[in-house]
């Protein structure tokens, strides 16, 4: 048995296939389920928008088998051979690294994100009945290198996509932004997406205005705000912290005529618009008034893209962690079989002599006591001579975390059944 | 002694401003634990210099609003992570050990220097002027903010210096609580001349210029804290608070200078 991942991800699927592979957490412990009742002994699922992944510790087949066909079927034309070809196998140790790296944000599609380290501890929490001690120990130490990434290097500095700048920047006007007040123009995917972010920080979304009612009223209630006309919203300029657009209108939609009065009431206040609407929400002159902070897309791409070129920088330091961890749990993993194996080898081993000393004492009735203790004697240091040197060298490359490779080599040599 | 304990201090803030100053100057930026151990460190050298200073003359003040300024720095760095402060205060804080150095420093037993009054005052005064630096620094580190959010300029100063919300919650409290830590010095100073010393000895210019000073920082805390100004006009109010400090510092020393007194 080894560790074992396999799945798809950003890279090797498109959306629309990530999502019918995406798994909700009610339906994690049944898929882990079947993949173990096909042979593997641990698993954990890690289920996010840009990824799924089964870790297992399994053999190759039948459980990679099981995975593939319980992804195919997730398929309209359902055989397992078409979840295979999106996905990719990788094994012991470059399974091991392979988390380390999406713990880090090494394999995220936003380069350093920092979501996707609880995305991992909750995939770890869910499938905690399941994962069974080896896939215990590698998550929590995925957790530790997701960690490490983020404090030793500059990996997760800064922010790499336009609506979490917009979040950045406006965390740069009110410091932390729990408590501030959100109204979004407009219902598309972008303000949802930024409405979300700012959600996440701790924003009150207190308005949602669309043209049309229906979608406002769906991310209102998701969010917790109120839906309502745009009309409905421009008084609601003299009070709110963060105006975030993002309507579809073919021009300028936030004017001077419509909030300009409205705006001039807030004594002083800072008020952040973030503008993402392509052509701009915004009329560019709402920006002169003093405590206006107004940044279109082009902005907070500006913002995006320095946070992405700096944490490019960091990659070779983040790796180096990751191959620094991933060498510390392979001597870990390699050195786990090593005593039990032992054991039981020269168990094995003694049980041969004394069968065969019994035999052969039997030809040998005229032997004095001494003597029979003598050829015992002998043939337990002759035992001990036999089986000191695989002793050592298999615990002293359990050390340097080779173990595990001369372990399978051993069971198989001796014919020992495989640890459970 | 005392000016070897202060040459350490004065090395390990130099040091610390120039891993401050590094990424402005095309360097990478210093890891925190390092630009907050290198200060501590001055200032565990710099404290026991100070316990065996004579709190009499130019010398000893510098070095004593030196001190201040680091602790409060520190201080800013820990409770509002405004690590920005140390852009502009561990140069000062350096530049002023410095000068206490090239001042004079030497341990004296001047009978003021047991008097608890007169300790007090020094103090007190040492600790509200260091309290008028640092409103300063966190008013021009919130101008230049505020000047590149509007400008929509992403640079350095804008990944560096804090939020302009905590800086401005920074210039506040620097200003609310060193107004009347400088004013209860003042007042000290006066109680001691009047206890101990048979009268202030203070010339003309000192009184009026020094008057002038405490009506200009009073508005700065005035508009802040009754007229509730904030942002930018209560930062700009800072600034020209404590440059109305300076500016009579400087004039009064060009009027009478020597190193045998503060003031």
């Amino acid at each position: 048995m080894g560790i074992k991942v396999v799945g798809v991800n950003h890279r090797t699927a498109p959306l629309d296939v990530r999502e019918r592979f995406a798994h909700g957490a009610h339906e994690v412990p049944g898929a882990l389920a079947r993949v173990m009742a096909a042979g593997a002994s641990g698993g954990v699922l890690l289920s996010t928008c840009n990824r799924t992944e089964f870790y297992l510790v399994a053999d190759d087949e039948p459980a990679l088998e099981a995975v593939w066909s319980l992804l195919g079927e997730r398929l309209s034309a359902s055989p397992a051979g078409g979840a295979r070809e999106y996905g990719y196998i990788a094994r012991d140790r470059d399974a091991v690294r392979h988390l380390y790296r999406v713990s880090s944000g090494l394999d995220s599609m936003i380069l350093g994100e920092s979501q996707i380290q609880g995305q991992v501890r909750e995939a770890w929490e869910a499938s905690r009945a399941q994962a069974g001690p080896v896939l215990h120990r590698l998550f929590q130490t995925a957790l530790h290198v997701g960690s490490r990434v983020r404090t030793e290097t500059g990996l997760g500095m800064g922010t790499a996509s336009a609506a979490s700048a917009g979040v950045a920047v406006a965390g740069k006007i009110f410091g932390d932004l729990a408590g501030r007040s959100a109204l979004i123009l407009g219902a598309g995917d972008m303000a949802e997406l930024a409405a979300t972010c700012l959600s996440d920080q701790g924003v009150q979304i207190t308005l949602v205005a669309n043209r049309t009612q229906e979608r406002a009223r769906a991310i209102a209630e998701r969010l917790g705000g109120k839906a309502v006309s745009l009309e409905e919203a421009w008084p609601h300029f003299a009070t709110t912290d963060i105006a975030l657009c993002s309507t579809a209108a073919p021009h300028a939609v936030v004017t001077w005529e419509r909030v300009g009065a409205v705006l001039g009431a807030r004594r002083g206040r800072p008020l952040c618009i973030l503008d993402l609407a392509v052509p701009r929400d915004v009329d560019p002159a709402i920006a002169q008034i003093e405590n206006v902070f107004l940044y279109d897309v082009d902005d907070l791409q500006t913002v995006a893209a320095q946070a992405t070129a700096r944490r490019r920088d960091e990659i070779p330091a983040a790796e180096r962690i990751v191959e620094e961890e991933t060498d510390v749990f392979w001597a870990w993993y390699g050195g786990l079989g090593v005593v039990p194996t032992i054991k039981e080898l020269r168990q094995r081993m003694d049980d041969l002599r004394a069968v065969e000393l019994e035999r052969a004492l039997r030809h040998l009735g005229h032997l004095s006591p001494d003597d029979r203790a003598r050829v015992e004697q002998f043939s337990l240091v002759l035992l001990n001579k036999f089986l000191h040197q695989p002793t050592v060298a298999l615990k002293a490359a359990a050390e340097e975390g080779r173990g595990y490779g001369l372990l399978e080599a051993l069971r198989r040599l001796f014919g020992m059944e495989p640890p459970a | 002694m005392i000016v070897t304990l202060h040459l350490v201090a004065l090395a390990l803030y130099g040091l610390a401003t120039a891993f401050v100053l590094a990424p402005f100057m095309g360097g990478r930026a210093a890891p925190r634990v390092l630009t907050i151990a290198l200060p501590c460190a001055g200032a565990a050298f710099h404290v026991v210099a100070i316990s065996q200073l004579t709190p009499v003359g130019l010398g000893p003040a510098l070095s004593m609003l030196a001190f201040c300024l680091v602790l409060l720095q520190l201080a800013s760095e820990r409770l509002l992570r405004g690590s920005a402060v140390s852009f502009f205060a561990a140069p000062l804080a350096t530049g002023l050990v410095g000068l206490a150095l090239l001042s004079g420093l030497a341990p004296g037993a001047e009978a003021a220097a047991r008097n608890v009054w007169f300790v007090l005052h020094v103090a007190l005064s040492a600790l509200g002027l260091a309290l008028m630096a640092l409103a300063f620094i966190a008013a021009a580190l919130y101008l230049l903010q505020f000047r590149e959010l509007k400008a929509r300029r992403f640079g350095q100063v804008f990944q560096l210096f804090p939020p302009l919300e905590r800086l401005d919650r920074l210039n506040r409290f620097a200003l609310v609580l060193g107004f009347p830590a400088l004013t209860l010095g003042v007042v000290l100073a006066l109680g001691y001349g009047a206890q101990f010393s048979g009268g202030l000895h203070a010339a003309k210019a000192q009184l009026v210029w020094g008057i002038f000073t405490w009506v200009v920082l009073g508005w700065a805390v005035w508009v802040r804290v009754v007229r509730h100004w904030a942002g930018r006009r209560a930062a700009l109010a800072s600034i020209a608070g404590f440059g109305a400090v300076l500016l009579v510092y400087v004039a009064l020393k060009l009027t009478q200078p020597g190193a045998e007194r503060f003031l």
